[in-house]
């Protein structure tokens, strides 16, 4: 049956989800969440309450919350996205930290009724959770156990009929590897170890389908919303929003990003010819979707030739997950139906590294299938297939860092001659040396399976480290820090096991800061948007930044400045619109609206928007400092859970010394540069002491100890939080 | 096939449109122009993967190739119509193809990326219409089928009498959602899966030589 609870914008309801005691009940929504948005607002209010933080995040005790918001569903753009909140197993303090999956489950899930579900406790058999609109089970998943999440939902679908959308975790997630995630869709995911909190609890996955809907308090105006946004508003993939070919109507042209679209520009395999891209002028809804072409973008214009259409998420209309028929892996008896798109699909080289021939020499591992230079894709299809099938996570390209590093210092077979002699050699890298896609499906079979001590990559970066003695120089043959040294493979942004996020290469001193307050990487994207628009920066980006945070907010990249205030205010939107679009939910790969595709606005684009849409969904008017202030309640929740984590999992009383510290590598690296000359992104120690002073006093936390203030979180209705953080000494 | 052919080309009118609705254009041998007007090639067409169907506004056209599976066409079809934002109650349908379709086809099998929306197909003589025990189902002056909500009981044989199940009842109202040939579906989609191509156009496109 259909659900409409009455409520404009959220369903109403949170399903919790006992699988020690089978118990399926419901509570409200709101008025209790409604403070915390939804998503993962929901989700980290929930595990506050619920879940004390020294709790083992793979135990019966433990709890994940998928969670969409009062935005999910409600025909805006971009809200096809679910938020899942658990506590880490694998970073540095075990802390709160979610996982995020697009496709089309979070859709479904919402018309089924539901704003969130906890699932606690642990089964004692391999089971999935279905959802039917109000009918909830517990399903024997007996024989889904061991399979891969392409067999797995695709076994799922067809067992519970075509409405029903579904996600599953992979053999990693139920060997309990922490770099493991749930698939749905094709290729979309959730990562930071989600699959192994699932398969902890024998959940192999989810079945969902939901006939109801979301009440809108003004329909209509949503619509228009929509279209204004589509046609003024919208450009490639993450909001990119100058044309890299030259378009007619087009004023700029931008030197590389992510609207590849062009005339002359195809999808070469659709089944009835190839569809040209044509021409997307700002202004023209019916050509949105081909603006992105992330395949190109990823791999060049050999991505034409297998490229059928591009996909992506509910409610999207720009594609970012090309979808493939690459023909030369069939040779290699592998899937040629792939679809993935950024990390799981562009790193893939990574596994390929030089090796040293029988001559002592240095011979490149990889070589062209079909046509030049189209090793990275074939590839890259490959090893995201595999590690989708396998339910591995990548850590945000960090899997794959730490393997190269590992191999090319020497380290990795120092180690497993050290701790498991033998298996070096029973590890085929002849695959490897040869370029073979095989390789990869090997890779991903050892780190999922638990495979020897070569698997202990998947331990993910924080554990790894220790186990090997990579953190220490000491303690490796390297006589490095892998965390620290200067390395063209070191992602590592601090000491945490989770790797910068378009941070200082991107965002400077801003980017640097928020890539550092999570407890995996930070996936923000306000201002790499920005600076890699294709918009020139002395005519658009600089003006159009200046207009909306102040004078010197934003420099060029490439020739960064010292920290200001603007800077921080810059630093402080992103860090806090994160918050907002996890919990609406918005894609923040696409959100906020800062540039405009538009001349006639001045390219100016739209930070009023999301609180329009809430406007227009929820039927009470929001404005953008609303939406701030109670997204800054979740930061905040954020970095007090953080600390407490800190202090019950490893005795620390300081964020800023034991949470916050960047790698060195971030202010060594170009040994020939000093900071702030052009051509550099190094980092300046003293200018970074200062930027977390500015950033610890913009959020109302303690200088010396990063810990948010009495005064902070009673502004946040937070006191319970204070009184936690004094009973524990930390304020 | 020169009458086919002629049909296409010149001496337009509508009511011939309306004759073609829905039905296969296989075997219709289609000017360039014309192609070029409705964003198919003639392999597509040639196969039978393209429909049209004549709206008051222009011709719809659905291209299964160009279907990127936003759903953005049910969303706009029950924001616009039911003033609230569902996949079930769409009179446009994609999200039953999207995952795993009754044809085995969708996103979680290894078919070529085959998904796109079903439209109400306007039939000439509706079977939706015929079943509906309350005679509910009627044509205005545009000859649209619409439900009179005020007869409709949500009954549901509209539903199963469409061969493609296209009209559905609201479980909320117990009103059939059949497909009142709006045009949202097709004003939001945004890659031309769907698309409404103006008479002008058309008209245009059958004149060129």
């Amino acid at each position: 049956m259909s659900v409409i609870n009455g409520i404009n914008g959220w369903a109403g309801t949170i399903l919790r989800v006992n699988l020690t005691t089978g118990s399926i009940t419901k509570e409200d929504t709101l008025p209790k969440y409604r403070p915390y948005i939804g998503g993962m607002g929901i989700g980290y209010k929930v595990i506050w309450d619920e879940v004390p933080l020294d709790t083992d995040p793979l135990s019966e005790a433990a709890k994940a919350v998928f969670a969409v918001g009062p935005l999910t569903a409600s025909g805006v753009p971009c809200s096809g996205r679910m938020t899942i909140s658990f506590l880490s197993c694998w970073s540095k303090g075990y802390s709160i930290l979610d996982a995020h999956m697009g496709g089309h489950i979070a859709h479904a899930f919402k018309y089924a009724g539901y704003d969130a579900m906890i699932v606690e406790g642990k089964s004692d058999h391999p089971v999935y959770i279905r959802i039917e609109d109000d009918k909830v089970s517990i399903e024997d998943a007996t024989d889904l156990w061991g399979k891969g999440t392409f067999e797995v939902n695709r076994t799922l679908a067809e067992k519970n009929g075509p409405e029903f959308d579904v996600a599953s975790i992979g053999p990693a997630g139920e060997n309990l590897v922490h770099m493991s995630n749930i698939v749905t869709s094709f290729g979309n995911s959730g990562g930071a170890g989600i699959g192994a909190l699932l398969g902890s609890k024998m959940v192999k996955g989810i079945a969902v389908r939901g006939t109801g809907a979301v009440k809108i308090a003004r329909p209509m105006e949503v619509r228009l919303l929509s279209n204004y946004m589509i046609k003024d508003l919208v450009g490639g993939n993450n909001n990119h929003t100058v044309p890299c070919h030259a378009q007619s109507w087009s004023e700029y042209v931008a030197t590389n990003n992510r609207w590849q679209g062009a005339p002359g520009i195809t999808w070469d395999k659709a089944p009835h010819g190839p569809i040209d891209s044509g021409e997307q002028p700002s202004g023209v809804i019916n050509v949105a979707a081909y603006r992105c072409n992330k395949g190109v973008f990823d791999f060049g214009e050999v991505a034409e030739k297998y490229t059928v259409k591009q996909g992506g998420c509910s409610s999207c209309p720009v594609r970012c997950y090309t979808e493939y028929e690459m023909d030369p892996l069939a040779e290699y008896d592998l899937p040629t139906h792939v679809s993935n798109t950024c990390m799981p699909i562009i790193k893939m080289l990574d596994w390929y590294p030089d090796h040293v021939d029988e001559n002592g020499e240095k011979v490149k591992s990889t070589h062209d299938f079909v046509d030049a230079g189209d090793a990275k894709m074939i590839l890259g299809g490959a090893g995201s297939r595999a590690a989708d099938e396998y339910g591995v996570w990548c850590n945000y390209g960090n899997l794959y860092e730490d393997f190269k590093m590992a191999y090319t210092t020497g380290v990795l077979k120092d180690v497993i001659d050290r701790l498991n002699p033998g298996e070096w050699d029973e590890i085929p890298w002849d695959l490897m040396e040869t370029g073979d896609p095989r390789w990869l499906w090997e890779v991903y079979r050892r780190i999922a399976m638990k495979e020897g001590i070569f698997s202990d990559f998947g331990l993910g970066t924080y554990e790894l480290y220790e186990k090997w003695g990579l953190d220490d120089p000491e303690k490796n043959i390297a006589g490095v820090s892998f965390y620290d040294f200067v390395n063209a493979n070191n992602f590592n942004i601090g000491h945490n096991g989770y790797p910068r996020h378009h941070g200082p290469e991107n965002c400077w001193q801003a980017g640097t800061l928020y890539s550092m307050m999570y407890n995996r990487d930070c996936m923000i994207h306000h201002m790499i948007n920005v600076v890699s628009s294709g918009a020139p920066y002395n005519e658009i980006v600089k003006p159009v930044m200046e207009h909306w945070f102040g004078e010197g907010c934003v420099d060029p990249q490439q020739h960064y400045t010292p920290i200001n205030e603007n800077k921080i205010k810059v630093a402080k939107w992103a860090f806090n619109g994160k918050q907002w679009h996890d919990s609406a939910t918005l894609c923040n790969w696409m959100y906020p609206m800062t540039i405009a595709t538009s001349k006639k606005r001045d390219y100016i684009g739209d930070l009023d928007l999301d609180a329009k849409y809430m406007s227009a969904v929820v039927g009470e008017d929001y404005t953008r400092e609303d939406l701030e202030f109670d997204s800054e309640r979740i930061s905040q929740l954020l970095r007090v859970m953080t600390a407490i984590s800190f202090k019950l999992n490893l005795g620390s009383t300081n964020l800023r010394k034991d949470h916050d510290n960047v790698s060195d590598w971030v202010f060594d690296k170009q040994p020939d540069f000093k900071p702030f000359e052009e051509g550099t992104v190094k980092l300046d120690r003293e200018d970074w002491e200062k930027s977390l002073d500015l950033w610890y006093d913009a959020m109302g936390w303690d200088r010396e100890t990063g810990i948010p203030t009495r005064a902070t979180l009673e502004k946040f209705d937070l006191a319970d939080a204070a009184d936690k953080l004094e009973e524990l000494g930390l304020i | 096939m020169a009458d086919k052919k002629r049909f296409l080309d010149r001496d337009y009118t509508r009511r011939q449109f309306l004759k073609l609705s829905g039905k296969s254009l296989a075997g219709v041998a289609i000017s360039a122009s014309m192609l070029n007007a409705m964003g198919v090639t003639a392999d597509a067409v040639a196969e039978d993967k393209v429909r049209v169907w004549a709206f008051p506004q222009g011709l719809l056209v659905v291209n299964p190739d160009r279907c990127v599976g936003c759903q953005r066409c049910e969303i706009n079809c029950t924001l616009t119509n039911d003033g609230c934002c569902s996949s079930y109650i769409s009179r446009v349908k994609v999200t039953r193809n999207l995952t795993y379709s009754r044809n085995g086809q969708g996103l979680y099998t290894e078919d070529t990326w085959t998904y796109f929306p079903d439209t109400c197909r306007q039939c000439e003589t509706p079977a939706c219409g015929e079943a509906c025990p309350m005679q509910a189902i009627y044509a205005d002056e545009n000859g649209v089928r619409r439900v009179d909500t005020e007869k409709c009981v949500g009954c549901g044989a509209c539903t199963q009498a469409c061969p493609w199940h296209m009209p559905t009842v609201n479980p909320v109202t117990h009103k059939s959602s059949k497909c009142i040939m709006c045009g949202a579906c097709a004003e939001g989609c945004p890659s031309g899966a769907l698309s409404i191509v103006p008479w002008d156009r058309i008209v245009s496109a059958s004149q060129a030589i």
